[in-house]
């Protein structure tokens, strides 16, 4: 353990004296990298953002304004890669800030890659995949998320947080997460210090669910708001990101802004989950996805700079609940499909290629013969970054039941 | 403890207990009040339409192009507009910001906010609620479900306790889901899956009957070879968006040969967008060539008398009205009623009254945490507050995780408990009840000392209070944390202090946020 890390938790522990335990990152088999967990809602369009732009069904099956391309007034950004090398894949002219990334070798897809249940359904989907799970057999049970076994019983200063306005289905019965949509005038409660002497007093010994949460929220939040740097007149100052980042004020900038806040407080940050919606794009798809996937790629890139003090212990994972449909529909849109783009963002990243197996999108092999087939399960990429950066190797059958890891991607490095 | 049983129910068929309501169920029984509601006239009596018409909201945007500055407080004009009236808001072109454009949100909220404070048809307020999150649309930043909202409000209010089947029909052809579902562009060739697919999921059979994970053909699916599937799959999907392919509204979209529809927003079925050739939905063959909507309204028969549908149904309301896991037989035997009565043109109500005349409905408490509405009506209708809903208010609502007519997905707000209970939507619920004590927000002075017994001391003021609101005295513990944090000694003679109104509004509000108050 480093000197100074010691020294960080030591401050941690004096400045939130009502948390708990602590564990921290570089401590050996400790928590391991804060983990970001953005979820893509709404089914992000796989083959508009990483494009087989010369696949001859691709071509065929998606109107010119509707796909990526190679040439043109406004061609992707080519991806060197060995993943499907006779392929031509690039990344949406208006991720670019993405392939910078890749091409600093901290940035790796993953091509078809989803869930292996066959359901078309935005919220089945969801719901397995923030379980943790393939498929409803058996899976009843499971009533928690991936994150919330995965936190179990590690404790720490800020287990997870999340930037919507309540915790996801991943983090489920996780009793000390946090939602946090941002932290502008920070976390200070209404009716000043009388109500907050009547509530702390309200809520302190009640054993139903309602108390419980209060609790928690009163302890937690206060602890937080009391680490938001203010000026001479009390008021929390603009948060003033690094290396010049820029956060624009969308959905992406705001909560990826209020992740990077949280990170730099020191406080232990182990999990933090980002929402990015509007990915479904069953309608004009062209213009809506480019806006989109600008604002997500800008915002990724912002926090990637303004974070790269913490580059050596921070992996961003990105996924979605299924790719969409290869054929557009007359709405010029795509309706739901199947195998989709996962990314991975880190300092022990293996970046700057594709990762995974490429089925190709001939009329044969498309799963139930519409939507690219999923070759790599979304546990596998999951799986391994949690074994080899957050030291959960031996929680998975735990995180993942019923998973059985196959050959490694190799995405990430211990 | 357990709430009388009066504070009990209205706190589930109700915003919460008035002292008339709890009077009326006291006196004459719960399912006397139950059939008075269930009689509500259509429309607003002139009480409401007096509120309605005495709310301000503030409009304020600075100077664009075309416009200027706007700083200014409007009455509601948007609720009696038909959607051809408000459509202008939708075009591109006009010089209009965009708060303009989404006045109708704002206005559609704040009556919905002032008719659950005031409305004297409680729980058809809280069907109507319970329908708009069931048929969900999101208005936030879409202009054109916007501009449709009063009208699918009120398309909403005309079915809420009628036919479903009928009731499917109207949100079918409404312009607000044709575009938030976005079948108004779907067209024969590759029709667009949106709205049949949330038809399904959403609408009608629930997630638990999609069977897509076990089998890809439709004859695969237990009970399909005679014509009673138990379930549905991506080919039922696929072929019911073909059915509505051509349903669509007047949204000036090209006709070809240079002719466009008029650009109304009103439904309208275009014959030569739609798929005429045979189909296959849930098992039943649809011959080609059907006349104009006859396809969609098979569909929708189909669905409406799908058992599953039944079950569904049921399970939603019972977890809306009885608690976040109702008891399976009381779901079983509602989804009995729902079936038997599907002909019936007050089929709703009839499942209405079952379940809120059942044994479960006055049993139990605890099982549901209140959405930020129901406390914030609920607080105002038991201290017997008149509140005039403003910006300020609605801001409020907005911020606490409960964004009226503004829930992006199409699932509508969750409703079980632990979205309630996020850190966020705590913090922010905390400030209803005080926002209305202290009015900070312009609702109207908050005077519940006026409904006091005169010389109270401290304890008996908090215990007054609480009773009022929840029909029990304060636990221990309630009581100690008010009178501490308040600084204010158990016997100190607090009405005949010079500031008893906001003292006493002070003490209303903290035991509005007491786990008693906050549980239903």
């Amino acid at each position: 353990m480093l000197r100074r890390d010691l020294m960080r938790a030591g401050a941690a522990a004096a400045l939130l004296p009502g948390l708990r335990h602590l564990a921290f990152a570089a401590e050996p088999g400790g928590a391991g990298d804060t983990l970001v967990v953005i979820f893509q809602r709404g089914g992000c369009d796989g083959l508009s953002l990483v494009a087989p732009t010369d696949d001859p069904n691709y071509v065929a099956d998606r109107a010119p304004d509707l796909r990526v391309r190679a040439d043109g007034p406004r061609p992707g950004r080519p991806l060197r890669q060995s993943f499907a090398p006779a392929v031509d894949f690039r990344l949406h002219p208006e991720a670019a800030p993405l392939a910078d990334l890749y091409e600093s070798g901290q940035l790796a897809f993953v091509h078809a890659a989803g869930l292996e249940n066959g359901t078309r359904s935005h919220f089945v989907a969801q719901d397995l995949m923030e379980r943790g799970l393939a498929g409803a057999g058996g899976g009843k049970a499971v009533t928690d998320g991936w994150l919330t076994r995965l936190l179990a019983g590690r404790p720490s200063v800020l287990p997870a947080v999340a930037t919507t306005p309540a915790i996801p289905q991943s983090l489920a019965f996780h009793a000390d997460s946090l939602a946090i949509p941002n932290l502008r005038g920070g976390l200070g409660l209404p009716g000043g210090p009388q109500a907050r002497d009547v509530l702390t007093a309200l809520y302190a010994a009640g054993g139903d669910p309602f108390s419980r949460a209060a609790r928690h929220t009163l302890r937690d939040l206060a602890a937080i708001d009391a680490r938001l740097p203010r000026g001479p007149d009390g008021k929390v100052l603009p948060y003033v990101p690094e290396r010049n980042a820029a956060y624009e004020t969308t959905e992406t900038g705001r909560a990826l802004q209020t992740v990077a806040e949280l990170l730099k407080m020191d406080i232990g940050l182990s999990v933090a989950c980002v929402d990015i919606g509007g990915w479904d794009h069953h309608e004009q798809m062209g213009g809506r996805f480019a806006t989109l996937a600008g604002q997500f790629a800008r915002g990724l890139a912002a926090f990637w700079n303004d974070t790269a003090r913490y580059h050596d212990r921070l992996t961003v994972v990105v996924m979605t609940e299924f790719g969409r449909r290869l054929r557009t529909n007359k709405s010029n849109g795509t309706d739901h499909g199947h195998g989709g783009v996962m990314m991975a963002l880190g300092g022990k990243v293996n970046g700057g290629g594709i990762y995974g197996r490429w089925p190709g999108l001939a009329s044969g092999r498309l799963d139930n013969g519409v939507d690219l087939a999923v070759t790599t399960d979304y546990r596998a990429v999951l799986a391994e970054i949690l074994a080899a950066r957050l030291n959960a190797a031996a929680l998975l059958p735990r995180i993942f039941p019923g998973y059985v890891p196959g050959r490694p991607l190799g995405l990430v490095r211990a | 403890m357990i709430p009388p049983v009066d504070k009990l129910v209205l706190g589930r068929l109700a915003f919460g207990a008035s002292a008339e309501d709890s009077a009326f169920i006291q006196a004459k029984g719960l399912n006397h009040w139950v059939e008075e509601q269930l009689r509500a006239p259509a429309g607003d009596e002139p009480a409401m339409l007096a509120r309605l018409a005495a709310i301000r909201l503030r409009i304020r945007y600075g100077a664009g192009e075309g416009w200027p500055a706007v700083d200014e407080l409007r009455p509601l004009t948007t609720l009696d507009k038909d959607v051809a009236q408000l459509w202008p808001l939708t075009d591109r072109k006009a010089p209009l910001a965009g708060p303009e454009r989404q006045l109708p949100r704002r206005e559609v909220a704040a009556a919905a906010i002032q008719r659950a404070i005031h409305s004297p048809w409680q729980l058809r307020e809280v069907l109507v609620d319970f329908w708009h999150n069931h048929f969900n649309v999101s208005a936030v930043g879409d202009h054109a479900v916007a501009a449709a909202l009063p009208d699918y409000d009120r398309t909403i209010r005309a079915h809420a306790l009628g036919n479903f089947r009928e009731f499917l029909e109207a949100v079918a052809g409404s312009p607000a889901m044709l575009v938030y579902l976005s079948n108004r562009s779907s067209r024969a060739g590759s029709a667009n899956e949106n709205y049949g697919r949330e038809l399904f999921e959403l609408h009608t059979l629930g997630r638990a009957a999609y069977l897509n994970d076990l089998y890809n053909r439709w004859r695969e699916v237990p009970g399909a070879l005679k014509g009673r599937p138990e379930g549905y799959i991506d080919e039922d999907v696929y072929e019911a968006a073909r059915a509505f392919t051509g349903w669509t509204i007047e949204d000036g979209a090209g006709l070809g040969g240079g002719q466009t529809l008029p650009v109304t927003g009103r439904f309208t079925y275009v014959e030569i967008w739609h798929d005429n050739y045979q189909k296959r939905v849930l098992a039943t063959d649809f011959d080609p060539f059907q006349p104009p909507l006859a396809d969609g309204r098979k569909v929708l028969d189909l669905v409406a008398a799908h058992p599953a549908t039944a079950h569904f149904l049921c399970v939603k309301l019972c977890r809306r009205l009885v608690s976040d896991t109702p008891p399976p037989a009381l779901v079983a035997e509602a989804a009995q009623v729902w079936a038997e009565n599907r002909r019936k043109p007050d089929q709703i109500r009839r499942v209405v009254a079952f379940i809120a005349k059942s044994p479960a409905m006055r049993d139990g408490f605890g099982g549901k945490v209140k959405r930020p509405l129901e406390l914030l009506a609920g607080y105002a209708r038991g201290a017997g507050a008149e509140v005039t809903v403003t910006s300020g208010l609605l801001g409020a609502l907005d911020a606490s995780g409960q964004r009226l007519f503004g829930w992006a997905p199409p699932t509508g707000h969750p409703d079980d408990q632990a979205y309630w209970l996020s850190s966020h939507v705590l913090r922010h619920r905390w400030a209803l009840a005080l926002g209305l004590s202290d009015n900070w927000w312009g609702t109207g002075p908050f005077d519940i000392a006026a409904r006091l017994p005169d010389a109270l001391d401290a304890t008996e003021a908090v215990g007054r209070v609480h009773a009022m609101l929840t029909g029990l005295p304060p636990a221990g513990g309630t009581l100690a944390a008010i009178l501490a944090g308040m600084r204010l000694a158990p016997d100190a003679p607090v009405s005949r202090r010079g500031d008893y109104v906001r003292l006493a509004g002070r003490m209303a509000a903290y035991c509005a946020m007491s786990p008693a108050f906050n549980l239903r």
